[in-house]
């Protein structure tokens, strides 16, 4: 997954609109893009916008995907060990308990806000965003991008399957793991969230305001 | 929005101070035990290298792999990274600005790897819960660790790619067209 930014139209020169490289902060004429096209930085070769093959509406039906996907994620069991015959389920939010319960409430509330709370106030925020029009209201579009951009950068669901993913190998040797059905849905909403910010951002259509970096979700 | 050739070199001094702040965590982050393990009455506890070792020595080698570019290469490579971004600011290293950008870019997005340990020592101590059987808690060192994994990704969004390059935006320019659009 390839670093995203979100290229920022600077201003409209003679009704002309311009594009500012969000690396070099080189200026672009923008250029018309069909589906599935990208245009690049001609300076540091940065991806500045691509419009996807899916159409203009698949940002906003991959963040209601995750959205809807959030809550068996939440509520099903997510992984379960078992040692000497003694199960013991786990959910989602069951690594930053551990934290708390092992004495650091502060590790704990990151993790859960790593974990879970950015990825789902990213995939809201997406959702607002694309389904309802906030570009009518400019000053309160802008401060939702600002928002998301924030929370992009400390969204990292795919990070925390990644890591599940190597407990349980871990700790096949020490007990018996099974997969449960909250696990899933948490690997499917973070696909979505990935596949809302991606296409989200590329796509040219959705206007930007300020020239601030975006982080890779 | 309008970055001079020459940017203020007070400017290099948010993202310098986090990557010295996180090159001091990184000392407490890789001594300090991270997790200590009792399994039917023998305890063991692991820094984030024990750990590693532990790994490779049950034969886990891709995991291992893992877990140490995400602990230890990411993290180390990233503020070798930053402080060759900075020297090449100041310098104003223009012949190398298109690789130096490349760089940043590969820095920005592979710090939130790093977390993976973070999790990793969440998910162990939440799951393994067994009593005297077996149990899992959290050690110190984790917390130092998670300071760096922050403090590293603070330094490179604190950082200013358009320094590496002259003038992002030359006035009155009306704009070069982006290349040719190219199917993706
Ligand atoms: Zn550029």
């Amino acid at each position: 997954m390839a670093p995203y930014q979100l290229p920022s139209p600077l201003s409209s020169a003679r009704g002309q609109s311009l594009l500012g490289c969000p690396l070099c902060g080189f200026t672009h004429a923008a250029v018309p893009l069909a589906q599935g096209q990208r245009a690049t930085c001609v300076r540091c070769g940065t991806l500045l916008c691509a419009r996807g093959r899916l159409g203009p509406h698949a940002p906003a039906a991959f963040a209601l995907a995750g959205l809807l996907l959030a809550w068996p994620a939440l509520s099903l069991p997510f992984i379960t060990v078992a040692k000497f015959g003694n199960f013991r389920p786990t959910w989602l939010h069951t690594g930053a308990e551990g934290l708390w319960n092992g004495g650091m409430p502060v590790l704990g509330t990151w993790v859960l806000t790593c974990g879970i709370l950015a990825p789902l106030l990213l995939l809201g925020l997406l959702a607002a965003l694309l389904a309802g029009d906030t570009r009518g209201a400019p000053d309160l579009h802008r401060q939702l991008l600002r928002l998301a951009r924030s929370l992009a950068h400390w969204a990292m669901p795919e990070v925390h399957l990644l890591a599940v993913l190597v407990a349980m190998i871990k700790l096949g040797a020490l007990v018996d793991v099974f997969i449960g059905a909250g696990f899933w849905c948490y690997a499917a909403m973070s696909l979505m969230l990935v596949l809302a910010w991606r296409s989200f951002g590329f796509e040219p259509s959705v206007s930007t305001t300020d020239g601030r970096r975006d982080p890779a979700p | 929005m309008s970055p001079s050739a020459d940017p203020d070199p007070r400017q290099f001094g948010r993202p310098l101070a986090f990557a010295l702040a996180a090159a001091v965590m990184m000392v407490p982050a890789n001594v300090l035990p991270v997790l200590r393990t009792r399994v039917m009455g023998e305890a063991r506890t692991d820094t984030i290298f024990s750990g590693i070792v532990a790994l490779w020595d049950d034969g886990l080698w891709g995991i291992a792999a893992i877990v140490f570019v995400a602990s230890i290469l990411i993290p180390v490579l990233k503020l070798l990274g930053i402080a060759w971004l900075l020297r090449e600011a100041r310098v104003h290293a223009r012949l190398r600005a298109r690789r130096d950008t490349r760089l940043y870019a590969i820095l920005d997005f592979i710090g939130r790897w790093s977390m993976l340990d973070v999790f990793l020592v969440a998910f162990l101590a939440g799951a393994v819960q067994f009593g005297a059987l077996a149990s899992v808690e959290p050690r110190a060192g984790i917390v130092a660790f998670a300071a760096v994994v922050v403090l590293t990704v603070l330094a490179t969004d604190s950082f200013q790619p358009h320094w590496l390059w002259p003038d992002a935006h030359p006035p009155a320019s009306p704009g070069r067209p982006a290349t040719a659009p190219s199917r993706s």
